[in-house]
């Protein structure tokens, strides 16, 4: 088959479909620089999301939890090795996903006699300023949105996933409008929320394509949180220990979403 | 990809896979080679620990030695592990601090893929595994170390715990105090005495007198053994302490011990 170019082509096109079908329920993803910090907020049942990767690297992921495990134990072992031989300073997320997950990504999609990843993730890497955070989107099939320093002059300090491209772009409209990165943790737990509340809401015939409204969004917000709830963890900028990586539970999660 | 490792969750072991771990160290089978002969390793000494209300205290000098020259006068001996936990070394830096290293990524390595923290006891035996693989360095008497390690376990009520090894492995849990190193008889002996004797016994002393009980410990050690730095009162350089309590640890500043010192010790 590879030998034919049309049906290889026509392989990879089922495929890319097929796992767009997979990944298209997933719960959405937001991830934004605040001021003290980075949040990663999503909603779900029963599954973890949101992972710690390294001492400044956070990660969420939609799919299959076994691609989700396999991935994610690859980037943990390669920051964990990196670490441990050289510094943690030398830990870099650029390094760990355009030389080391992407390329496995893509090999893994193109090899249409192998099973592909079925993932879709964000990382992201808290710097010593909200302009120096960086957020990659790393898609099933290698490719690499990256939202940081080196990606333009005023790049969106956020980043969001989820089911589908529809989704995505919905919540990066309401990001682009309603975030701003030198916020409070309670502001930046707003937004997030209302990001996820967003990409969840299922497609309307009607001005589809636009921000809901607040009350749409909230409203939603509430129904869903009656069977599920709320993920978050944070990549604090100036916590004492090197471990950045906190997750917001208890008490003190329920005081930013009520406030 | 690493799907042949899926499941491993022994950080050596990944190390090892990648040959990033020293197998020097493992005992080989001639054992003792005596390579040790006309080479004198650096020494790291005297370390101290003990329960008191606030937690657990792990003091340590900051003389590194060969044979009888001073190497260096502010090494740190007690080492952050985890957000609760401390591994104070005593014996060859360069051997200890290795370890700490494996020690403290295994830990995290551990917590980051398997989502919970490792088991106070399971932390315990990973640092006597690293001792054990360490052996063939002891017989070559090249690579001694003696460890204390203070953690906090969240168990129950919660309470912390202290333990200290020797060279092969062994694991010691005590109850009120533990002391390793060349300075170690004369510390022992005068915690030995200040729980005992002195006062209150050590586990009910408040902070500030738990630091005047560590500081004149090491002061007293320093007395006899020239390998224990003690307190150096002219270039101002004092132990470290650091508390280990529920909320985690506490590194002590300079300048408190400082003040402690002058007002109790000097």
């Amino acid at each position: 088959m590879t030998e034919e170019p049309y049906r290889w082509v026509e392989a990879i096109a089922n495929r890319r479909e097929y796992i767009e079908t997979q990944l298209a329920s997933g719960s959405p993803i937001a991830a934004l620089s605040y001021r003290d910090g980075i949040l990663f907020v999503t909603v779900g049942r029963a599954r973890q999301k949101l992972f710690e990767i390294y001492d400044r690297i956070a990660l969420g992921a939609i799919g299959h939890p076994g691609d989700i495990e396999r991935l994610r134990m690859t980037a943990i072992e390669l920051a964990s090795t990196e670490g441990f031989t050289r510094s943690a300073a030398d830990v870099s997320l650029r390094r760990l996903a355009f030389y080391s997950l992407s390329p496995v990504l893509k090999t893994a999609f193109e090899q249409v006699y192998g099973a592909p990843f079925l993932a879709r993730m964000i990382f992201a890497e808290v710097g010593a300023t909200p302009q120096d955070d960086l957020f990659l989107r790393v898609e099933y099939d290698g490719a690499i949105t990256a939202h940081g320093p080196a990606a333009d002059a005023q790049p969106p300090r956020f980043s969001a996933i989820s089911g589908t491209t529809r989704a995505t772009e919905l919540m990066e409209q309401l990001l682009r409008r309603d975030h701003e990165p030198d916020c409070t943790l309670n502001r930046a737990m707003k937004v997030a929320l209302d990001a996820w509340s967003a990409g969840s809401l299922p497609p309307t015939d009607e001005g589809d394509g636009k921000i809901p409204s607040k009350e749409t969004l909230a409203q939603h917000r509430a129904k869903e949180l009656e069977s599920s709830t709320i993920e978050a963890v944070i990549l604090e900028r100036n916590a004492p220990s090197a471990i950045r990586y906190r997750t917001l539970g208890g008490e003190e999660l329920k005081a930013l979403v009520s406030a | 990809m690493t799907s042949e490792s899926l499941g491993t969750v022994d950080f050596p072991a990944l190390l090892r896979r990648h040959g990033l771990l020293n197998e020097a160290a493992l005992l080989s089978p001639s054992g003792g080679s005596g390579a040790a002969a006309g080479f004198t390793p650096t020494q790291a000494t005297t370390i101290l620990a003990f329960k008191f209300t606030g937690g657990v205290l792990v003091a340590g000098d900051r003389r590194a030695t060969s044979g009888n020259t001073v190497i260096y006068d502010r090494a740190d001996k007690v080492l952050e592990i985890d957000r609760h936990s401390i591994m104070a070394i005593a014996g060859v830096p360069a051997t200890a601090w290795e370890m700490a290293r494996v020690l403290e990524h295994s830990l995290q390595y551990f917590r980051r893929t398997q989502l919970q923290e490792m088991s106070v006891d399971g932390k315990v035996r990973a640092l006597s595994k690293l001792l054990r693989d360490n052996f063939g360095f002891v017989m070559q008497g090249v690579g001694v170390v003696v460890p204390i390690f203070a953690t906090y376990d969240f168990i129950g009520e919660g309470q912390p715990r202290l333990y200290f090894y020797d060279a092969m492995g062994a694991q010691f849990e005590v109850a009120e105090y533990a002391a390793t190193g060349s300075g170690s008889p004369a510390v022992r002996g005068v915690l030995f005495y200040e729980n005992r004797w002195g006062k209150k016994p050590l586990h009910k002393l408040r902070e500030e007198d738990a630091v005047t009980v560590a500081l004149r410990a090491l002061d007293t050690a320093a007395e006899s053994d020239t390998a224990t730095g003690g307190v150096d009162r002219n270039a101002r350089i004092f132990p470290l302490i650091k508390i280990i309590s529920r909320d985690g640890i506490q590194t002590l500043p300079e300048k408190q011990i400082a003040l402690r010192f002058k007002r109790t010790v000097a």
